[in-house]
């Protein structure tokens, strides 16, 4: 018998976005046989909850204060009452059959499942969240997304499941608590919370089968600048490495390439702007460590298992 | 006559959205000089994109040839023009592709911010901000070094006192 599972679609100010992801997942969870969708709402000044209650009574609305992307999904989840979880971005227009492939790939040891993201046009330029992988270059670690279409045709394990698309057995995000406010305002938690289920010997999958249409950044693009955004990407992929490489060995090599990172604001430009990251990721450190010493705790697999099992084992 | 003109070495990383400033670059370049010929220095993967933008020749960096190999290859084509391609608003950063254009004995050189015009700077000037920004380069290596080694004894006392590194099996 299927799982019975909660579409939850997360909101900021995303009335517009609304009015094509919550038609599209009325029609998906009819599809799959009348499972629940539920908006969850990070404390919207634009009319979105007014919009849900008007338009779309049938659709339950979570409204919380504005606490952020990560702090709203794990409110979300927690009072939601199904064993699967589908958390979308408002900017997220699924198809309508996406959602039968996703919960069949649930199997026992598998903590989540990721869609795949498209353009709104069908194409794969620059779409992020498909068949993920790290790479190390230069002592750091890339996200790897690929936009090969003949290498998105098979159901395959991948380093995590894109946040804007992602499914997942409610009782393992709990266990995993949710995503880390380690990371706030956004950016990287979905990343970490996939390492942290492969480091306690779950898998996380890609469906090909499951396809969503993604307005890629929509929803944090709307609310911030670019400077800003890049500034906390490249904060948070080094408060990545400081919770999560728990290798001695391989904390030393990120660092390594870190501690001239810096550099490359002058070197170069036009990059993020690391300097300052590496100073923001610093007033984070305290926080960081208290993850790492948790995610030691928990930890199965050791690194070199993780990174190998996701194709990046340097 | 000759209808040889000078040669311009494009200094960029010629990335991805720079397109257009390296077009820009080329164009001005060839409407204040006669002739002129187009040279820059690329990687393996640059290279294509500078070649389908009009540069004729690519001195390539990378795959086994190292500066000093690639610098001697720039120079033996007699640039008279260096030609700084910035790539943000402003000239911040840069520093390799100054210090190149300074190492590089040409008459002319020329800076190409977007969204601004073409500017010629002498060789004293760009010297003193490739000096500037060496320093800075200094600076930026020092609270890296600093803020990487806090971050290390930090983060392995941590673990050490949460009880060793290594994954407990199921």
């Amino acid at each position: 018998m299927a799982l019975a599972a909660t579409l939850i679609i997360v909101n900021y100010n995303g009335r517009e976005l609304l009015e094509r992801s919550v038609p599209a997942a009325l029609a998906a969870a009819r599809h799959a046989g009348e499972q629940a969708v539920a908006v969850a709402d990070d404390g919207s000044t634009d009319g979105s909850i007014r919009y849900l209650a008007t338009v779309h009574p049938e659709v339950e609305v979570m409204a919380f204060p504005h606490r952020g992307f990560g702090h709203t999904c794990n409110a979300a989840v927690a009072a939601a009452g199904t064993e699967a979880i589908v958390l979308l971005n408002s900017d997220v227009v699924v198809s309508q059959d996406f959602l039968p492939p996703l919960l069949d790939d649930l199997a026992p040891d598998v903590f989540a499942v990721g869609c795949k993201f498209v353009n709104r046009d069908g194409s794969l330029t620059d779409a992020l969240g498909n068949r993920t992988s790290c790479q190390w270059r230069r002592g750091m670690l890339y996200i790897h997304h690929e936009t090969d279409p003949n290498l998105l045709t098979e159901t395959c394990p991948q380093l995590y499941a894109n946040g804007a698309g992602m499914t997942f057995l409610r009782e393992r995000w709990l266990a995993l608590g949710g995503f880390d406010r380690l990371y706030r305002p956004f950016y990287w938690e979905d990343v970490d919370l996939g390492y942290r289920a492969w480091g306690r010997g779950w898998r996380v999958l890609y469906e090909p089968k499951s396809v969503v249409f993604h307005e890629q950044g929509r929803t944090i693009q709307r609310a911030r600048t670019r400077e800003r955004i890049e500034l906390m990407s490249a904060k948070n992929a080094v408060l990545f490495t400081w919770k999560n490489l728990l290798d001695p060995a391989l904390l030393r090599r990120a660092l390594s390439a870190q501690a001239k990172w810096a550099a490359d604001d002058v070197l170069i430009g036009g990059l993020p702007p690391r300097t300052r990251a590496l100073l923001a990721a610093l007033r984070q450190l305290p926080e960081a460590a208290r993850g790492r010493v948790r995610e030691q705790r928990a930890r199965v697999r050791a690194d070199a298992e993780v990174l190998a099992a996701c194709g990046a084992w340097p | 006559m000759s209808d040889r003109g000078p040669t311009a070495l494009l200094l960029t990383f010629a990335r991805r959205g720079e397109e257009e400033e390296i077009r820009r670059a080329l164009a001005s370049l060839a409407g204040e000089f006669a002739g002129l010929r187009s040279m820059a220095v690329g990687t393996p993967a640059s290279a294509p994109v500078l070649r389908d933008l009009g540069v004729e020749q690519v001195v390539i960096y990378g795959e086994g040839r190292g500066a000093r190999e690639t610098m001697r290859e720039a120079k033996a084509h007699g640039p008279e023009i260096a030609a700084v391609i910035y790539c943000g608003p402003g000239t911040k950063g840069h520093l390799k592709l100054e210090a190149l254009a300074v190492s590089i004995p040409t008459r002319h050189i020329y800076r190409f911010v977007p969204g601004a015009p073409a500017r010629s700077i002498g060789r004293p000037a760009l010297s003193i901000s490739v000096a500037g920004k060496a320093l800075l380069v200094a600076g930026s290596l020092a609270v890296g070094a600093t803020v990487c080694a806090v971050a290390f004894c930090w983060l392995r006392m941590a673990q050490l006192v949460g009880g060793g590194w290594r994954a407990r099996r199921p």
